[in-house]
């Protein structure tokens, strides 16, 4: 019999599931993926502070933490359904079906896509894909490739590729269509980088920070954006150019790129062809939700987390009785926030396993993740403490409106 | 290729095309989209063009609500085998 059941083992998942067992909890961790660490496992980056934030090794030294303390892992298992029946939740894997009393939902975000034409063939790939490829299983995607889509991640992964001497022709925008919408608009897009402006050396810092502290500059800036784009890493970033197509006949041989107006639309004329062996999509991440929207949670769109997300308080607990949440689920941030998250849904499972005195612990790890929220090194979405206030605010208004019907 | 020919839905084979017109035609939310073009009703569930059908409902058809969200999610979540879901033979 175990106590509690966390999906995922990502940095959430795991800290939640050290912090279960600190406190005596038998725990069991079921992930589809056939190592543990989550989205943790792709990211390799130097921190501000000159260090380097290996994702392989916080991975395992959150997997040995976890194994010493007793949890058991059931990895390459995927979750297809879970269900409450009397008072206990029945989680169907594709392998046998465990019970619990208290489920944690650690399971992460996806990928959006990009459509662009010639997207389905062979060799396109999320950039999240090349990511894993690269850092996690050191395959090359390919030999030279083209990212679309230039967002945060876009451009660390731009970043990791090439340290793995892999050749990047550029990042340029998707062509504007009715799905790419806001991230084939330049100004949009220039907006949200300048939140990665702090990851890039010289000129496109300067560009970024400087230029553009309020709309009229942002407008100048998309103006004045060299036609053949600033580099980062040494990779171009095209924010005035789209790719309109991706061809080839049985995979991919290159792309179709044409210069656009600031308002995304194609400058006809000024089509020219590169020539690439793989294409990377970079659509955005949003929270992956599905299993906690199969308990009928409530949820709530928040752009600035990143989409759809499951109601939950701060100590990370759902309407639904014996239902927690933690990490990217609850919106798009990074590892440390997750982390952090995690923490605090362990404490808070701890306590509802009948454990008392747990209330300062508890007090001090939600500080924990307003704290590591501000000081983040990466950030999705420059709005995401509003976001987390709505999140709060939604709470309240539920519990309020429970009320009255009693 | 055209971009109307793009498909959006690989499972179905919708097209770019298909889905505004059919957004555009009858004012869809997501789910009427869904359901009318069968877009996110294939094998995987909607796995990948979910947000991209959502995104087409959102900006040529009508008004979302964001308290809810706006295709269903159905067990099973992932592809599996029907001899796992049935327990029979096992
Ligand atoms: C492609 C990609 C790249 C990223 N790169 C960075 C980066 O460079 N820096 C950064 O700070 N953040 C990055 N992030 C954000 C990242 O999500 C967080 O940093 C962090 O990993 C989130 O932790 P988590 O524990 O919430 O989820 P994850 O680390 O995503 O872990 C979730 C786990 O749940 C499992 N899972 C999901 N559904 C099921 C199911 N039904 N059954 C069984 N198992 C399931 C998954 O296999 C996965 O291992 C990236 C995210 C993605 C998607």
């Amino acid at each position: 019999m175990n106590n509690v059941i966390i999906i995922g083992s990502g940095p959430a998942g795991l800290t939640a599931a050290i912090t279960c067992a600190q406190k005596g909890l038998e725990v069991y961790v079921i992930d589809e993926y056939m190592k543990p660490g989550g989205r943790l496992l792709g990211q390799l980056y130097e921190q501000p502070d000159g260090t380097w934030w290996n994702g392989i090794n916080e991975s395992n030294k959150l997997f040995q933490q976890a194994v010493d303390l007793g949890i058991q892992f059931y990895l390459e298992t995927a979750v297809f359904n879970i269900e409450k029946k009397d008072n206990r939740w029945k989680v169907y894997t594709d392998k046998e079906t465990f019970q619990t009393t208290n489920l944690l939902l650690a399971t992460g975000a996806a990928e959006a896509p990009v459509p662009i034409p010639g997207w389905t063939l062979p060799g396109v790939m999320s950039v999240g894909a090349a990511q894993v490829m690269t850092n996690v299983h050191r395959v090359k995607p390919g030999n030279r490739g083209i990212i679309i889509g230039i967002n945060v991640l876009s451009s660390a992964i731009a970043m990791e590729l090439k340290l793995a001497g892999v050749d990047i022709a550029c990042l340029a925008l998707p062509k504007n269509n009715q799905i790419t919408h806001e991230s084939a608009h330049p100004k949009k897009v220039l907006d949200s980088l300048l939140h990665v402006a702090h990851m890039a050396p010289s000129s496109f810092v300067k560009l970024g920070s400087k230029l553009m502290k309020n709309n009229f500059m942002k407008e100048l800036g998309v103006t004045f954006f060299p036609r053949n784009g600033v580099k980062m890493w040494d990779i171009p970033i095209q924010l005035k150019k789209a790719v309109i197509e991706i061809y080839g006949e049985q995979e991919v041989a290159g792309v179709t790129i044409a210069s656009i107006s600031s308002k995304g639309e194609v400058i006809e004329g000024s089509e020219e062809n590169i020539a690439v062996d793989f294409v990377c999509i970079a659509g955005g991440l949003y929270p992956l939700g599905e299993l906690a929207a199969l308990t009928g949670c409530p949820f709530h769109y928040i752009e600035e987390l990143g989409g759809y997300v499951p109601l939950h308080n701060e100590q990370m607990e759902t309407p639904v009785e014996g239902l927690f949440v933690a990490g990217n689920i609850t919106g798009i941030e990074g590892a440390k926030v997750a982390a952090a998250q995690g923490r605090v849904a362990g404490l808070s499972i701890a306590e509802r396993t009948g454990q008392h005195q747990l209330e300062e612990e508890l007090k001090d790890a939600i500080k924990q993740v307003a704290d590591t929220r501000k000081n983040a090194y990466i950030q999705f979405h420059p709005e995401v403490e509003s976001g987390r206030r709505t999140v709060q605010m939604e709470w309240e208004e539920y519990w309020s409106k429970r009320e009255q019907i009693i | 290729m055209a971009e109307c020919e793009m498909i959006i839905c690989r499972c179905e084979e919708v097209t770019y095309q298909e889905l505004l017109d059919t957004a555009i035609t009858y004012n869809c939310s997501a789910r009427e989209l869904k359901l009318r073009t069968r877009a996110g009703m294939g094998y995987c569930g909607g796995r990948t063009c979910r947000s991209m059908v959502d995104q087409v409902a959102k900006q040529v058809g009508s008004e979302q609500s964001k308290k809810s969200i706006s295709l269903k999610y159905q067990a099973p979540i992932r592809p599996v085998n029907f001899v796992d879901l049935g327990g029979e033979g096992k």
